[in-house]
């Protein structure tokens, strides 16, 4: 097959995804109720108020996404799985990497919808101006670092019976360096003078690391 | 050939030299080394914690080149292989951590400082401590097991350099608590007791990585004939 005709396919499946997706949004209304509960949470328990908020807010916003995010990712394959359009893309002559692409495209699109809403949400909630292009950027970018390394992980886990349980213990130190990359970034877009460059930077670099490795990984899982 | 010669070697000549490396590093650590003017005696604790985080990344390598060996070859020994040198890669992180932090009571005051080197050991216990999880709560013989969890293990490898250095970039742009340090620059003496507890423990680190790398197998082939008893009863009766 050529580079196009895996293009094509590519859309559609991504298409396909994206159909799916909206069909049963219970696993997208969980996460993003489980990402509004734990921001509130949060707000409860660092009393997010006055001058506290900008300094805490980074943390607090990052640990939601991730959190919401491996939830959300960790039943990526387990619809396709269990109808049987896993196996039946296995045989045919898509090649995995494109499968494993337009899956993480869905994941990253419906996530960034979710992270997005929240945003704008907490926006209201604690009076910061959190919809910025640059924080959206640096959010853009962080997940789709982590989306690319979740995604991978949520298929090569599919067959444990405790496979929900077990994404977060795999993923999460894997996540560290975009953690920290994301907290610092955010917390210097919400300062004025503060470098944001270094940060996006290392963002970037674990981003183009975590998506270049789990795209050529995912055949080898397959 | 030659790697399978060397490896026949292994319970002649790993266990009596480990044993001549430790008594070797004992008596030198504890006799001969003089004591730290600063520090005092609690600096020998250095002769057991760089060897050991050293042995730490040695058996954790192995871990990360057996599992490539395993999706290339898709041969169970290599699986076995780099499980059982994870778990001793765990075992000298946890020393290292034990050590590290017995240390710093007395010179920083404190168990732990978040230093770029000790977080990064630490991600580095919770990465491999997840391979093992996960690759444990499967059949030892399970092909794509044993295939998801060197993946894991080869980007639980290749992340540590990014991790280790997250964390320094973390630590440099933060405020830089006032801590004691080593210097780094160590009298011959010290220099010459720490080389050889680096080679000691590397030897034992080498040994234990032989006994775990068997005991995987035996429980590979105990899993086979397992598999065979239960076939052989289900066909006679």
């Amino acid at each position: 097959m050529t580079f196009t005709t895996q293009l094509e396919i590519g859309l559609k499946l991504f298409n396909a995804n994206l159909k799916q997706a909206w069909r049963d949004k219970t696993n997208w209304m969980t996460a993003g109720m489980f990402a509004i509960t734990a921001l509130l949470l949060y707000s409860f328990a660092f009393n997010l108020t006055g001058g506290l908020v900008r300094n805490l807010l980074p943390g607090v916003i990052w640990t939601v996404f991730l959190f919401s995010g491996i939830f959300a990712t960790a039943q990526s394959f387990q619809q396709d799985r269990q109808n049987g359009i896993l196996d039946a893309l296995k045989i045919s002559p898509i090649h995995p990497m494109t499968i494993y692409i337009a899956k993480t495209l869905t994941n990253i699109l419906m996530l960034l919808l979710i992270e997005f809403a929240l945003l704008l949400g907490a926006t209201i909630l604690f009076s910061e101006p959190l919809f910025i292009p640059q924080l959206l950027l640096i959010v853009t970018i962080g997940t789709i670092g982590y989306t690319a390394l979740s995604t991978l992980l949520s298929a090569i886990n599919l067959d444990r019976n405790n496979g929900g349980l077990l994404l977060p213990v795999l993923a999460l130190p894997l996540l560290v360096p975009l953690l920290i990359a994301s907290v610092e970034a955010t917390s210097a877009s919400l300062q004025e003078e503060a470098n944001t460059a270094p940060w996006i930077l290392l963002l970037s670099l674990f981003t183009i690391w975590s998506a270049a490795i789990a795209t050529l990984m995912f055949p080898l899982a397959d | 050939m030659i790697l399978n010669n060397i490896y026949e070697l292994r319970w002649k000549v790993l266990p009596p030299a480990a044993g001549v490396a430790m008594i070797g590093m004992a008596a030198l650590a504890l006799i001969t080394a003089p004591t730290e003017v600063v520090e005092g005696d609690v600096q020998r604790l250095l002769y057991v914690h760089l060897p050991s985080a050293l042995a730490s990344y040695f058996a954790f390598s192995v871990t990360a080149v057996c599992s490539v060996l395993f999706l290339l070859k898709r041969d169970f020994k290599w699986d076995s292989a780099a499980q059982g040198a994870a778990i001793v890669g765990l075992i000298f992180t946890l020393l290292t951590l034990m050590t590290g932090s017995l240390w710093g009571k007395p010179i920083w005051g404190v168990y732990w400082q978040w230093d770029p080197r000790i977080t990064t050991t630490l991600i580095l216990f919770l990465i491999f401590s997840a391979y093992l999880i996960a690759r444990k709560s499967t059949s030892l013989d399970s092909d794509k097991s044993a295939r998801f969890c060197s993946i894991y293990a080869i980007i639980g490898f290749l992340d540590i350099p990014l991790i280790h250095m997250s964390v320094r970039w973390w630590r440099t742009l933060h405020p830089q608590p006032i801590i004691a340090k080593l210097n780094p620059a160590l009298p011959d003496e010290m220099l010459l007791v720490t080389l050889v507890s680096v080679l000691a423990v590397i030897l034992v680190a080498a040994w234990f990585i032989t006994l775990g790398i068997e005991t995987e197998l035996l429980s590979q082939r105990l899993l086979k004939l397992k598999a065979i008893g239960k076939a052989n009863i289900s066909e006679k009766s």
